[in-house]
C-alpha cells in the first residue's frame, strides 16, 4: 500500500531530522569558531537545531518554537543554568615601568583589553601592545594602578550580557502578538457570524458574470479578506464560492484551472497587504521594533498595497493568457443574508471601529497593538466570542511567531547574527544586488519551508547587517526587511509552499505543473517589482 | 496516518461485485473490503482494527446465512471501534420491525432499497463519508477530490487551518 510507504519515508525523514538537529546543537559546543563569543556558540547551537527541526518538520513547527524559548531560558538567560551564578574573572594590571603595564596574554584581544566595571560589565579599551610573551606589555592612558581587567577574553560573559528570562517569555505578549490576537478574534467572530461570506457575496456582485471578470472579482475579494483573516480560512471560504462555478465548466476546459488557482494565489498575495495578513509580516515588524523602528498599520498598508495589487493583476493576466475561458458567462447565485442578531451587529461595529483606528494611526498616534485590544475586550465582554471560541483560536501560530521573535533576540545580542553575516564582504555588493540576494533566498526557502520560519531565519541577518554597519552605502534596514517579508509571501510554486496552495491542489482540478507555471511567473516578477518599489517608492513613504 | 475502510457485507457475490463497481471512484482514497457473512465481517473488522486503520462506512445486507445484517450493525454500534462508522442498510427484504430496530439500536444512517440506481448509491456513500471525515478526521485535504468539496471546504473555513 502506498500509504505505508509514505509513512515509512516520513519516519526516515523524522529520524534524520532529529539526528541532524542534535548534531547541529552539539557542533558549536565542540568546535570553537573564531570571532564568535561563547554565548554566540550557544545561540548558534539553538539556531542550527531549530533550523533543522523547522526544515524537516521533525517536531510540529510551533513546538520547535517552544523548544527554542525553553533552551534560551535555560542556556542564555541571566537566571539560567549557565549564567545564573557567574562573574567576570578579574585581574589587576601590574605596573612594569612608567606608563607600561603587564597583563596576562589571555586578557588581550588583538589590540584591546576589557576593563571590568563590576562582576558582569566591562568596557573595551584600545592599548598599544609593546611586547608579547607570557605576560603582555601594553601601554595606554586609560590604565591606572587600580584598574582591573577581564583576565580571560574567552569567558562566557565576554561578548554577551545575559538578559532576564522574562525577555524570552515576554515575546508571547509582545505588541505584534497582541496585534495578531486582535486580528484572530475579529476573524474568528467574522466566521462565526458569516460576515466573511456575506461580504464576499456583496463585493462580488459588481464584477458581473463574464468569466474573466468573475475571476478578477474572486481574486480581489480573496485578497481583501485574507489581508485580515487567515489565508487558509479565506481560501476555504472562497472555494465554496468557486466550486459551484467550477461545476458549470467542462472537466477539460482549462478555465477551470484559472478559477481554482486564482483563489490561493490571491490569498497568498493578500496576506502581504496588512501587518496582520500573515505571520511573516509579524516577524519583520517585531525585528524592526527591537531596533526602535516602529511601522504604523497604515504605513505598512501604504508600503505593501501597491505591490499586492500589482501582483494580483499580474497573476490574473498570466492565468488569462495560459487558461483562457471558452464559456461566455456563468450563473452566479450571490445571496447575502447578513446576520442581524445583537451579537452580529456588535461584531460589525467593532470590526469597523478597529479597522478605522488601525488605518488612522498617524492622526491619533495610538499604536495598532493597543487598538487590537478593543476587539479582544469588547468581543469577549459581550459574549460575541465565548470561551469555546477563544479556545479554538490558532494559538500555535502565536507560539510559532513568538519563538521566532525570541530566537531573533539571541541572534542579535549574542553577536551570532553579526558573525554569520560578517563572513561575506557585503560592502562590495551594490544595494540592489544585496536586496536581490535576500529576496531570492527568501523566495527559494519559503517555497519549501513555512513562510514564517523563513522570515525568522533571514530577517535577523538583515537586521545585523544594518547594526554592524557592514552593508555599504545606502543600506536600509526597513527596506531590506520588507523585501524579505514580501518575498516570503510570494512563494507559491508548489502545493507544499502554503496551506492555500494545498487546499487548491486537493480539489483535483489542477496539476502541480499549473501551479509551478503561474507561481514561477509571480515569484520572479514579484521579486523584480519589490526591487523597483524598494528603489523608487518605499524610500518616499518611509521618509 | 491510517486508512479509512469501506466494508461491504453481502452474501451474494454478484451483488458485491456491483457495489464495488459502483464505488470504484472512491477506492483510491477509501479501500473497500468485502465479507460474505456476519462472521466474516467480524473477522474483517478485527483485522482492520489490529492494523491500526479505521472503518468509515459499512454497507450491510440484511438477510444472510448466519447472523443477519441488522444484528451485526447493532453489535458494531456497541463497539467503540465501530460506533462512529456510518451504517447503511442495503436490502430488499427488511421488514418494518427490523428497520425500526436498525434505526433505534444501531443508529442506522441510510437505507438503500434493492435494486438501486448506481448514482444514488455513490451519492449516499459520498455524503456519509463526508460526514464521517468532517467529524472524525483532522487532515481533510486528502478527501477533497472524491467527497463533497463544498462541505469539506466549509469545515476547513470554520476550523481555520488544514
Amino acid at each position: 500500500m502506498p500509504l505505508k510507504k509514505r509513512n515509512r519515508s516520513e519516519q526516515t525523514k523524522k529520524i534524520a531530522g532529529l539526528l541532524l538537529g542534535i548534531i547541529g546543537f552539539l557542533l558549536p559546543l565542540l568546535v570553537n569558531f573564531p570571532g564568535l563569543s561563547f554565548a554566540g556558540h550557544l545561540a548558534l547551537g539553538i539556531f542550527l537545531m531549530a533550523a533543522v527541526f523547522w526544515m524537516f518538520e521533525t517536531l510540529p513547527i510551533y513546538s520547535t518554537s517552544m523548544l527554542v524559548i525553553f533552551m534560551q531560558v535555560t542556556l542564555l538567560s541571566q537566571q539560567g543554568i549557565i549564567y545564573s551564578d557567574t562573574a567576570l574573572p578579574k585581574t589587576p594590571v601590574i605596573s612594569h615601568i612608567d606608563g607600561i603595564w603587564e597583563v596576562p596574554s589571555k586578557a588581550v584581544d588583538g589590540n584591546r583589553v576589557y576593563v571590568a566595571e563590576d562582576s558582569r560589565n566591562y568596557t573595551p579599551i584600545e592599548v598599544n601592545v609593546l611586547e608579547w610573551g607570557e605576560t603582555v606589555k601594553v601601554s595606554s592612558d586609560a590604565l591606572t594602578a587600580d584598574t582591573k581587567i577581564v583576565s580571560d577574553i574567552r569567558h562566557k560573559l565576554v561578548g554577551y550580557k545575559p538578559v532576564s528570562f522574562s525577555n524570552f517569555f515576554g515575546t508571547l505578549a509582545s505588541p505584534i502578538i497582541i496585534l495578531f490576537l486582535g486580528g484572530f478574534m475579529l476573524a474568528s467572530a467574522s466566521v462565526k457570524y458569516n460576515l466573511d461570506k456575506n461580504l464576499t457575496n456583496v463585493l462580488l456582485k459588481p464584477f458581473g458574470e463574464k468569466p474573466v471578470f468573475i475571476v478578477m472579482g474572486l481574486m480581489m475579494v480573496t485578497a481583501a479578506l485574507s489581508a485580515f483573516m487567515s489565508n487558509t480560512a479565506t481560501t476555504a471560504m472562497m472555494m465554496t464560492v468557486a466550486i459551484p462555478i467550477a461545476r458549470q465548466i467542462d472537466m477539460k476546459d482549462k478555465f477551470r484551472i484559472m478559477l481554482t488557482l486564482s483563489i490561493p494565489i490571491a490569498a497568498n498575495i493578500g496576506g502581504m497587504a496588512t501587518p496582520i495578513g500573515t505571520p511573516p509580516n509579524a516577524i519583520v515588524i517585531a525585528n524592526l521594533s527591537q531596533q526602535g523602528i516602529n511601522i504604523a498599520f497604515g504605513t505598512w498598508v501604504a508600503l505593501m498595497l501597491p505591490l499586492a495589487i500589482g501582483l494580483l493583476l499580474l497573476a490574473w493576466a498570466t492565468m488569462r493568457f495560459f487558461y483562457p475561458p471558452t464559456l461566455e458567462r456563468f450563473k452566479m447565485e450571490l445571496k447575502s443574508r447578513f446576520d442581524r442578531s445583537t451579537n452580529a451587529v456588535i461584531l460589525y461595529f467593532v470590526f469597523g471601529i478597529t479597522v478605522l483606528l488601525w488605518f488612522t494611526e498617524a492622526s491619533h498616534g495610538i499604536p495598532s497593538a493597543m487598538i487590537a485590544f478593543i476587539p479582544i475586550v469588547t468581543l469577549t465582554i459581550t459574549s460575541v466570542l465565548t470561551k469555546d471560541d477563544i479556545r479554538a483560536l490558532p494559538w500555535e501560530v502565536l507560539w510559532l511567531v513568538a519563538g521566532g521573535i525570541s530566537l531573533g533576540i539571541s541572534m542579535e545580542n549574542t553577536g551570532l547574527a553579526m558573525w554569520l553575516v560578517s563572513s561575506i564582504s557585503w560592502e562590495l555588493l551594490p544595494q540592489l544586488a544585496l536586496l536581490l540576494v535576500f529576496g531570492l533566498v527568501a523566495l527559494m526557502l519559503s517555497n519549501f519551508l513555512s513562510n514564517t520560519v523563513t522570515a525568522t531565519l533571514l530577517v535577523p541577518l538583515a537586521v545585523s547587517l544594518g547594526t554592524a554597519g557592514i552593508a555599504g552605502e545606502g543600506f536600509s534596514l526597513i527596506i531590506t526587511s520588507l523585501v524579505i517579508g514580501s518575498a516570503c509571501n510570494m512563494a507559491m510554486l508548489l502545493p507544499i509552499s502554503t496551506p492555500p496552495n494545498a487546499i487548491a491542489m486537493s480539489t483535483g482540478y489542477i496539476h502541480t505543473s499549473d501551479m509551478v507555471k503561474v507561481g514561477a511567473v509571480i515569484g520572479i516578477i514579484g521579486i523584480a517589482s519589490a526591487l523597483v518599489l524598494a528603489t523608487f517608492y518605499w524610500p518616499v513613504i518611509i521618509n | 496516518m491510517s486508512d479509512i475502510y469501506i466494508i461491504c457485507v453481502e452474501d451474494e457475490p454478484q451483488v458485491l461485485d456491483v457495489i464495488v463497481r459502483d464505488l470504484a471512484a472512491l477506492e483510491e482514497v477509501f479501500p473497500i473490503e468485502l465479507a460474505h457473512s456476519a462472521d466474516e465481517a467480524r473477522e474483517l473488522i478485527k483485522e482492520i482494527k489490529e492494523d491500526g486503520h479505521k472503518i468509515g462506512l459499512a454497507l450491510c445486507d440484511h438477510i444472510m446465512p448466519g447472523d443477519n445484517g441488522i444484528d451485526l450493525m447493532i453489535e458494531m454500534q456497541k463497539d467503540s471501534f465501530t460506533e462512529n462508522t456510518r451504517k447503511v442498510l442495503v436490502t430488499g427484504q427488511a421488514g418494518l420491525e427490523d428497520t425500526i430496530q436498525a434505526v433505534n439500536k444501531a443508529r442506522l444512517n441510510r437505507y438503500i432499497a434493492k435494486p438501486w440506481d448506481p448514482k444514488d448509491l455513490l451519492e449516499i456513500v459520498k455524503d456519509e463519508l463526508t460526514q464521517y471525515v468532517i467529524r472524525e478526521e483532522k487532515e481533510l485535504l486528502r478527501f477533497m477530490a472524491v467527497l463533497d468539496q463544498e462541505r469539506i471546504q466549509e469545515a476547513i473555513r470554520t476550523k481555520g487551518y488544514v
